[in-house]
């Protein structure tokens, strides 16, 4: 503990235990100083989020103390906690999409003439604000039409107008892309240095050493370690974050692809998300067996709708999804059911929603694409009333979870029951289970622990090499130079650079996502040219890591 | 012969507005909880034990203090159906809120409560198990308007058949439906309470108790249905009789939905249903056979939601229908 | 080893109370339920008749048939009661059938009602009309006809979420108001008996009765179907892949979409499957109880099969239990009503707090945390707060 200015907020032996049992946070000390950033770092699950509630008042501790400027607090209610000075931009910005901005800032709080509201005052007040900050929002728009960045800078200037002393930011820079979060972290040291308190939760390695003065490592709901980050370089604070030196992963013997026809061949594609305000515009690409080609971009640039027409669930408004040659068609269940038979599978984006049904039990959820023909299916009219063969689903999963090496109770359990990475792998298994030509995987590591990560990413080789095509949309670009034979990157629907992984890295893939370059003729086509690569001013090289510097 | 035309429009109004009233006042309960995220399918309920309540209060009343005069029995059992609405809308709200019952079946269970209590009672204290026609009971101060002798149209439209002026909570909706317009758009209550509805998680966030803004929205939904049940009994009518809300608490609710969830559609929808009340009444004089008018408010409906789902279905194109939604 | 004697009467108690928890936990909280609702009603009965104690008795004993030793061995006399609680549940049972199929799917149709009244108004229409035919050919058509009709009512509210995405409990609701009407019309139109002193249908003809089990009683052979039916719903929901993919549907919409299951017919088979139940119902009420149809048919019978639903939990196998134990109170309410001065609509108030009761999901946890909280306070359990999972809304 070096000699730090007096703190403004602190937690003292703070634990957190839910009704179910779930001891999320677990005795937890912490100083936050005025004037500074203070990143609080971990994975997934460590209980970062718990913290954050608790000093936004959504939740309270169950043992220990939050202190303000020296006197112990307890806030009940947000409301509490604002009037405190306490301000919080959550990951997910809830914002409500039928009011406009200046509805959304004020909100709670609203300038009033007697019992009416005073919506005029609204708005100047809320310009105010985003011009003192520098924040370029129009206070009349209706929410519902600025962009997830957009959005989130709305959720920035909420808590600034509230006259927040601490900022609290849940992972701000997952919806942005490299430039946009960089100058979110220049705004923020703007933000310390005008006298606030910072308080950045993320797990990227990046953002702590670009914008913290102080950063603290949460593991398993504890307190793992602490330093001021001057003190320490990158690879030290990447081992303290992790618990283990990992080295970079760039392991890929794999074969080159052979010039034989595509798996999957999409031409000039476009389509438009009713739900969202996702598009694509004119999208060639197409992906040989035998290779994984990898999606780079900013989440909600397209990915996700890309997954969904290929997996048949939106029909796209112009051009063709073809798999091994044959049109995919139809839409709705059809669209759906077409393209399963065709054989692409998928692991989808939101697991718990759209990949498992949580309640059932692990057994029913492996046999969900097996239900309604033979084997499983003993007599009867196949698809309507066909008798289940039960014993023989249970004996399958049984030997699966066995095979992937997942650990449940019991194979009749719930899927709920399960972790994160176990969950995933039971999904992995079902959906190659029946021997796919196309596995669309999307986010597959996300919320995954890192074991988990490892037998995943091995699984998706495998496949691979035997022959089947991968899409591999992630986030982290880490995973997509690790795994995929090429990279297409996406901006605002168009493909906008198509590179060899090999030849690429995490800062062109930055430069493409943006829009800050873009490759007028890109197609991820098997015989389409690669994007040139610019020239990096300076070598990255990799720093050595020092195996004892655990706490 | 306009004088004639003039006057059986007016007539035709005053009808209309008779019948559309107690749907009305309940549809604007609907409206307020369903923005709020609280669909309250317990509006017949509420509706029949102020009903209830309303005429035993007003003749308890007149036992208890003889010496005050008939309006302010009235008054008081008015008073009483509203509180007895009040804490039906609490139970509902309390579940719901505070034990996790689903808001649909406990709705459900309080018709069924209201229903079997009204009779219960009803049967226990007056003897009769179909209404309470052996009693005497007030009806509502009506207010009437003076002077307007010299244009019968008008004085037909604003004081009623025989103008003897129309009951209270007639008059009432109209300064009910303001009411509630002032509360929705230009109150912050009515801000946190769309806020509620549309996004509880950022209401929470804003440091609105969500919570507490569902609460005062049934109990809101509890009042206005209760004016509704309070002008079935003590309005034109004035008895109780068993089940005497005859299925308005359900149309309430699918004036909402036809008027697309505002108040200007509500209201209108509801006027709609209320005309085809009056319908059914003409046609009935015209021996047509009462049902076929009587199916016209559910099938309107039905067939506004199915128009509404198409034009949605338009817009969202290529979309796989939403199946996972209630209400 | 810790030997303080308070620690080891306090881990006795602990051990002694994740028993009963645990007992507790398989039973669920049905029967505190139940008792919380009589409890209450017996309440208020007590304030306002003069003989709360006899009522009660009447109400819990009542339908229960008295059993003599006679000249003869065994009579059972009183059957009348005992036999209308039956038939009741047979009613119920079905409605309670029609009601839970949907919802498995997650599909909250309150249709039931609608699709009885046009269920028996079919089923009476064939067999008024095939009167002269025998009754191998009469009955099957008749049953044939109120599957047939109350599952295109039933059809329409699935038909119209998939179609239009409307919520089907409002377009529900609104096709029970129509179905009521629509009866009123037809039977008054073109059924109407003029030999009857009220308006009604014709009696039935020999050919379509369903015969009696129980002498002096309304109870048929269809007491027989009501287990058969059950029984075949929850084979069908637990092993067959039709069933599967209702459960799928029902838990887990977006998965099951994702998965290609066949959510559009799933949908509509599972509202279609609870009309021609709900048909039966209409068929069990104009064949075995009445005799023929009366224009003023009381509606509303079939919300009460949403209570039965609940209280079976949605398993179609508890279900004729769950309409015995609702049928056996109505019963005794009519009991209580004939020898005491409380008239039977307090049963419906019973009903309507036992519903509250069991979808009261947090009421009998909170109550324990608060029992436990106090014992807490007067020493031995730890000083944390535990509060309720996150993720529970507000």
């Amino acid at each position: 503990m070096s000699a730090t200015p007096a703190a403004l907020l602190s937690l003292h032996g703070v634990s957190k235990r839910y009704a179910t049992g779930t001891l999320a946070v677990d005795q937890v000390s912490l100083s936050i100083a005025a004037g500074q950033v203070h990143a609080i770092v971990g994975e997934n699950g460590a209980g970062k989020s718990t913290v954050m509630k608790m000093l936004y008042g959504l939740e309270q501790p169950s043992a220990g103390e939050i202190r303000l400027e020296g006197q112990p607090v307890r806030w009940r209610t947000p409301r509490e906690a604002i009037a405190a000075g306490m301000g919080l931009v959550p990951q997910h910005v809830t914002l409500v999409p039928s009011f406009s901005v200046a509805d959304n800032v004020v909100l709670g709080q609203e300038p009033r003439r007697g019992p009416l509201l005073d919506a005029r005052a609204a708005a100047e007040q809320v310009a105010e604000t985003a011009r003192r900050f520098h924040l370029p929002l129009d206070p009349r728009t209706p929410v519902s039409r600025l962009s997830l960045g957009e959005q989130q800078a709305v959720g920035l200037l909420k808590a600034l107008h509230q006259g927040a002393r601490i900022l609290m930011l849940d992972e701000p820079t997952a919806v942005l892309a490299p430039q946009q979060a960089a100058a979110l972290m220049q705004a923020l040291r703007r933000y310390a240095d005008s006298g606030l308190a910072v308080i950045l939760i993320t797990h990227r390695i990046a953002e702590i050493r670009e914008v913290s003065d102080r950063f603290t490592v949460l593991r398993g709901g504890r307190v793992a370690g602490g330093a001021a980050t001057r003190a320490l370089s990158d690879a030290q604070i990447a081992a303290l974050v992790t618990g283990h030196a990992t080295a970079p992963q760039r392991t890929r013997a794999s074969p080159a692809p052979s010039p034989r026809a595509p798996v999957l061949r999409v031409r000039g594609l476009s389509a438009r998300d009713p739900g969202g305000g996702q598009t694509l515009e004119d999208l060639t690409l197409e992906i040989a067996g035998g290779e994984i080609l990898g999606v780079a971009g900013v989440e909600g640039n397209g990915q996700s709708l890309l997954a969904d027409v290929i997996a048949g669930l939106t029909r796209p408004g112009r051009g063709q999804v073809c798999v091994d040659g044959v049109p995919l068609s139809g839409q709705g269940d059809a669209g759906i059911r077409a393209a399963r038979a065709a054989g692409v599978a998928a692991l989808p984006e939101d697991r718990l929603h759209d990949g498992v049904a949580p309640d059932m039990s692990i057994i029913e959820n492996v046999i969900a694409n097996r239900h309604a023909a033979p084997p499983l299916v003993r007599r009867g009219l196949p698809g309507w009333f066909g008798a289940l063969d039960l014993a023989r689903a249970a004996r399958e999963t049984a030997q699966l979870l066995r095979d992937f090496g997942v650990v449940a109770a019991s194979p009749e359990a719930p899927i709920r029951s399960l972790s994160g990475g176990n969950m995933q792998k039971v999904v992995l298994a079902r959906e190659i289970a029946l021997g796919p030509r196309l596995l669309i995987a999307s986010q597959p590591t996300r919320g995954v622990d890192i074991g988990a990560c490892q037998a995943l990413h091995e699984r998706l080789r495998a496949l691979r090499d035997g022959g089947a095509a991968v899409l591999l949309i992630s986030a982290d670009l880490d995973e997509l130079l690790a795994l995929s034979d090429r990279i297409a990157v996406m901006s605002q629907g168009r493909l906008v650079g198509h590179f060899a992984a090999a030849q690429a890295d995490a800062r062109q893939l930055g430069l493409y996502m943006t829009g800050l370059r873009r490759d007028p003729q890109a197609r991820a086509a098997l015989d389409a040219p690669f994007t040139a690569v610019t020239p990096a001013v300076t070598a990255v090289t990799p720093s050595t890591l020092d195996e004892d510097l655990l706490p | 012969m306009t004088d004639a035309w003039t006057l059986a429009a007016a007539g035709l109004a005053v009808a209309l507005l008779r019948a559309a009233t107690p749907i009305l006042f309940a549809a604007l309960g609907a409206l307020v909880s369903d923005l709020a995220g609280c669909v309250n399918v317990a509006l017949e309920g509420l509706m029949l034990i102020a009903a209830f309540f309303g005429v035993m209060g007003a003749v308890q009343a007149a036992e208890l203090w003889p010496a005050l005069p008939v309006w302010g029995h009235a008054l008081i059992g008015g008073g009483a159906a509203l509180l007895a609405a009040l804490a039906l809308a609490l139970l509902l709200a309390v579940f719901h809120l505070e034990f996790g019952a689903d808001l649909i079946v406990a709705g459900i269970a309080i018709n069924l409560l209201a229903a079997g209590l009204t009779v219960f009672l009803m049967a226990s204290w007056v003897g009769d198990k179909g209404s309470t026609a052996a009693l005497v009971s007030p009806a509502l101060p009506s207010l009437r308007l003076p002077g307007l002798a010299g244009w019968p149209a008008l004085d037909l439209l604003l004081n009623g058949e025989g103008g003897r002026g129309h009951p209270l909570p007639l008059l009432l909706a109209p300064l009910a439906v303001a009411a509630v317009w002032l509360l929705l758009q230009r109150t912050p209550w009515g801000r946190w309470l769309r806020a509620s509805g549309e996004n509880p998680a950022a209401a929470l966030a804003a440091g609105i108790a969500v919570k507490r803004m569902q609460y005062l929205a049934l109990l809101a939904s509890g009042v206005l249905a209760g004016l509704g049940g309070v002008y079935l009994s003590m309005g034109y009518v004035t008895l109780f009789q068993a089940d005497m809300s005859a299925g308005r608490g359900f149309l309430a609710l699918a004036a909402v939905f036809l008027g697309g969830r505002a108040l200007a559609g509500t209201t209108a929808a509801a006027l709609l249903f209320g005309a085809s009340a009056v319908l059914a009444t003409q046609l009935g004089a015209l021996a047509w056979r009462p049902q076929l008018p009587q199916m016209l408010p559910p099938a309107v409906t039905l067939i506004a939601m199915a128009l509404a789902g198409a034009r949605r279905a338009r817009r969202q194109g290529n979309r796989a229908p939403e199946i996972s939604q209630r209400l | 080893m810790s030997a303080a004697p308070p620690a080891s009467r306090t881990s006795r108690r602990a051990s002694l109370m994740t028993l009963i928890a645990r007992a507790g936990a398989r039973i669920g909280t049905l029967p505190l339920s139940l008792a919380a609702a009589l409890l209450a009603g017996f309440g208020l009965t007590a304030l306002v008749s003069d003989e709360p104690l006899r009522a009660w008795l009447a109400l819990l004993t009542g339908p229960l048939p008295e059993l003599h030793l006679g000249a003869q061995g065994w009579e059972a006399r009183r059957l009348v009661l005992f036999g209308a609680a039956i038939e009741d549940a047979i009613t119920l049972a079905l409605l309670g059938l029609a009601i839970a199929l949907p919802l498995r799917a997650r599909q909250f149709t309150l249709g039931a009602d609608g699709q009885m009244f046009l269920g028996a108004l079919a089923a009476v229409a064939t067999s008024l009309a095939l009167a002269a035919l025998p009754a191998a050919i009469v009955l099957p058509a008749s049953f044939l006809a109120a599957m047939a009709v109350g599952g295109a009512w039933g059809l329409l509210p699935g038909w119209m979420k998939l179609r239009h995405g409307a919520s089907e409990i409002v377009t529900s609701l609104m096709l029970n108001l129509i179905a009521v009407q629509l009866f009123r019309l037809i039977l008054s139109e073109w059924m109407s008996d003029p030999g009857a002193g009220f308006i009604a249908t014709p009696l039935l003809p020999p050919a379509a009765s369903l015969g009696v089990l129980i002498p002096s009683t309304h109870v048929s052979a269809m007491l027989l179907l009501v287990p058969l039916l059950a029984w075949a719903a929850q084979a069908m929901l637990d092993r067959t892949s039709a069933g599967y993919a209702l459960r799928a549907v029902g838990q887990a919409p977006d998965f099951a979409r994702r998965m290609g299951l066949p959510v559009a017919r799933t949908v509509m088979l599972s509202t279609a499957l609870g009309g021609m139940v709900a048909g039966l119902a209409g068929l069990h009420v104009s064949h075995a109880l009445l005799g023929r149809l009366p224009v003023d048919l009381p509606a509303g019978l079939g919300y009460e099969g949403l209570v039965v639903a609940l209280l079976a939990r949605n398993e179609p196998r508890a279900i004729p239990m769950a309409a015995l134990l609702y049928a056996y109170l109505r019963a005794g309410g009519q009991a209580m009503e004939r020898s005491t001065d409380v008239p039977r609509e307090m049963v419906l108030v019973i009903q309507a707090l036992i519903i509250l009761f069991v979808v009261a999901e947090r009421l009998w946890p909170r109550l324990a945390e608060g029992l436990a909280r106090r014992r807490s306070r007067r020493g031995a359990l730890p000083a944390e707060t535990v509060e309720p999972a996150p993720g529970a809304v507000a």
